[in-house]
């Protein structure tokens, strides 16, 4: 661990006195070296504050961050072996992309001198590496969005840091685009094996490139964990509803032990789902399921197995996505409504208005107490 | 649209486009005594470039000018940085900015006549010198000359090149600042490898607003001047008030727009190639 980064109740509080707000609230992280941590968010979560506070272009109010075994916390930004990859790119404007590219090598800070062969040759080496097939001696206002996020991330890697940050780097391009970027970092994470510290408010763009994801919310971070950890086991309603399309249904558990709760559903169902989480007799959860695990079909027809939840329910919104149908449904009885995902390969189809059960099986369903 | 653009229009031909078309048809004649004889020639203007000493006060007030746009520039930047990078957003910014504006509450004359008691041989700066022993007569360099002249024309248009700095720089997003930093730049290498490139405009910008003003200026010459340093203004109002020479008042006061016109030409064209397009 120690080659890594670690935060420990970190907090950046900005205004002062009673105004003061903390945008970041105890925050502990730690990042091994070589993995690839998306702090994922909705805007003014502390995301961004919390990568500035690594870069170190903010201090914290309090609390410690680490790296590489030592304490940072007051150790300047160009002291820090961290380059940063900002959201509006910040390529210099007078400059073009060679020298933009080899600002890192020829300000004096650079690690040594290099000569202008070398200079060239490391800008053609990480032009190559970024695929930027544009002149280099072209203008940055002359590239468009996808090339300058390329001559920016070469220009962030030439110094060969061992850390790169990205304030939301793919914010601005377009869809097609932002994919195909994705797929170009995780290539470049994976050749260089450098810690990669990225920001993002895409849900999508965070599980497809992390190893590590940090769901943060007011300042906080509410989950870390692998991609398939927060998606499949959220810890909290917040988490649960923030990543992929999740449903919570209130339950009050009636009894559980260890491994198993009994539970009520407003619509009277009474049964069975594992304890995700310690839970106690009488408390009020949240039973969630993820849209693509509940089954639709036509009310009263035959039931699935035994111990299957079902929760009667009208179709109230249709929405065709192409690989997969969207249904929104409003449970009879009880408040709230159901998104489900069906794949648009299956046969069945459900218009507006039909009357539905909705099938869930216990073991997709995770029990959330907060 | 028409409807729009018409007050603008008749404005500009009225207060623009007549009186420089009366201006080049004085210009073309002649003054028997005090008589305006119009005519076709173009003495006047062969009289302004051969004739002292309108080319050589031409070429003084020039100096004059260039003297303030250098001294303007040099005085605005780091005010102008300043404004752009250090002071925090708000009051403090608010005050700053202010404190730029302010002395445009006053009136020229005002601040003109104000460097003549401070300056002058019973000025504040000679009394202070005087009381404490450390002069003995009144310094007379001080006022009176072209020194003075050139002084009292850069504090009253400083505030022009602050403005028109200020505006380049506001433009710099702080990314590129932090970003240069972030790759090791200090603080003098990201001054002179991106904030000063990108500003350069608009010290030019400004440049050629305070040249513009103090070459055309005459009121600065008029109070706190000396005799050989008169501008090329002062010239065109004697010719006009006194020697009742109208034509040759009109010759320079073409020559001036003349030069001026490619001045700014010039300038725009340097401007726009040096522009960064962020």
């Amino acid at each position: 661990m120690s080659s890594g980064i670690e935060l420990r109740d970190v907090v950046k509080s900005f205004g002062q006195g009673g105004d003061a707000v903390a945008a970041v609230n105890s925050v502990n992280l730690d990042v091994e070296h070589g993995q690839f941590l998306t702090l994922l968010g909705a805007s003014g979560c502390g995301k961004t504050t919390t990568l500035r506070l690594i870069a170190g272009f903010e201090s914290p109010t309090s609390g410690e961050i680490r790296f590489q075994g030592r304490n940072v916390t007051d150790v300047p930004v160009t002291h820090r072996d961290m380059r940063m990859v900002f959201q509006d790119y910040a390529l210099f404007p007078n400059m073009n992309v060679f020298d933009n590219v080899a600002f890192g090598l020829r300000v004096s800070r650079a690690r040594r001198r290099y000569s202008s062969t070398e200079v060239s040759r490391r800008v053609r080496e990480y032009l190559d590496l970024v695929q930027l097939s544009e002149q280099p001696t072209r203008m940055p206002h002359q590239l468009s969005g996808g090339q300058r996020q390329r001559v920016a991330l070469a220009r962030a890697l030439i110094t060969d840091p061992s850390v790169v940050l990205f304030d939301e780097p793919l914010g601005s391009l377009d869809a097609k685009l932002r994919k195909a970027m994705q797929v170009e970092l995780k290539r470049i994470h994976k050749e260089l094996g450098k810690t990669f510290i990225y920001v993002t408010h895409d849900q999508e763009e965070a599980l497809g490139m992390s190893d590590r994801i940090a769901v943060m919310n007011a300042g906080r971070v509410r989950q870390y964990g692998s991609p398939e950890e927060v998606y499949r086991e959220p810890n909290c309603r917040f988490v649960a509803s923030f990543i992929g399309a999740a449903n919570v249904l209130e339950a009050k558990v009636e009894s559980g032990n260890g491994n198993e709760a009994q539970i009520r559903l407003k619509n009277d169902w009474v049964g069975k789902v594992p304890a995700t989480t310690p839970v106690r007799s009488g408390e009020n959860v949240g039973l969630m399921i993820r849209a693509e695990t509940a089954r639709l079909r036509r009310e009263n027809s035959a039931s699935g197995a035994d111990g299957v939840i079902t929760v009667r329910a009208t179709v109230a919104e249709r929405l065709f996505l192409g690989d997969r149908i969207e249904y929104h449904v409003e449970l009879t009885g009880q408040g709230g409504d159901l998104r489900i995902h069906i794949p648009a390969t299956e046969a069945e189809e459900f218009d507006v208005g039909d009357s539905v059960d909705v099938d869930i099986r216990p073991e997709d369903t995770r029990i959330l107490a907060d | 649209m028409l409807f729009w653009l018409a007050p603008p229009i008749l404005w500009f031909t009225v207060f623009m486009l007549v009186p420089y078309a009366m201006l080049f048809y004085y210009s073309l004649g002649s003054v028997n005594y005090v008589t305006f004889e119009p005519g076709f020639s173009a003495a006047n203007f062969i009289k302004v470039f051969t004739t002292q000493p309108y080319l050589g006060v031409m070429l003084k007030s020039a100096k004059l000018g260039l003297m303030t746009a250098i001294f303007t520039s040099i005085l605005a930047y780091p005010v102008a940085f300043c404004l752009a990078f250090y002071a925090p957003a708000g009051r403090a910014k608010n005050f700053l900015y202010m404190l730029v504006i302010v002395p445009w509450w006053a009136s020229y004359l005002v601040k003109a006549y104000a460097w003549k008691t401070i300056l002058g041989s019973h000025g504040l700066i000679n009394q202070l010198l005087l009381n404490t022993g450390i002069i003995s007569h009144p310094l007379t360099f001080l006022l009176y000359n072209e020194f003075s002249v050139a002084l009292t024309l850069t504090y009253i248009f400083t505030p022009f090149a602050i403005l028109s700095i200020y505006s380049q720089l506001e433009r710099i997003p702080v990314s590129l600042i932090e970003g240069a930093r972030d790759l090791g730049a200090t603080g003098w290498q990201i001054f002179y490898k991106i904030v000063f490139p990108i500003s350069v405009p608009g010290i030019l910008a400004g440049a050629v607003i305070t040249f513009s003003l103090a070459f055309g200026d005459f009121i600065s010459p008029a109070l706190v001047g000396g005799p050989n340093s008169i501008m090329i203004s002062n010239i065109v109002i004697n010719l006009l008030g006194r020697a009742f020479d109208w034509p040759l008042a009109a010759a320079i006061g073409l020559v001036i727009i003349g030069m001026a016109t490619a001045l700014i030409t010039v300038a725009n064209h340097i401007e726009r190639r040096l522009t960064v397009r962020l």
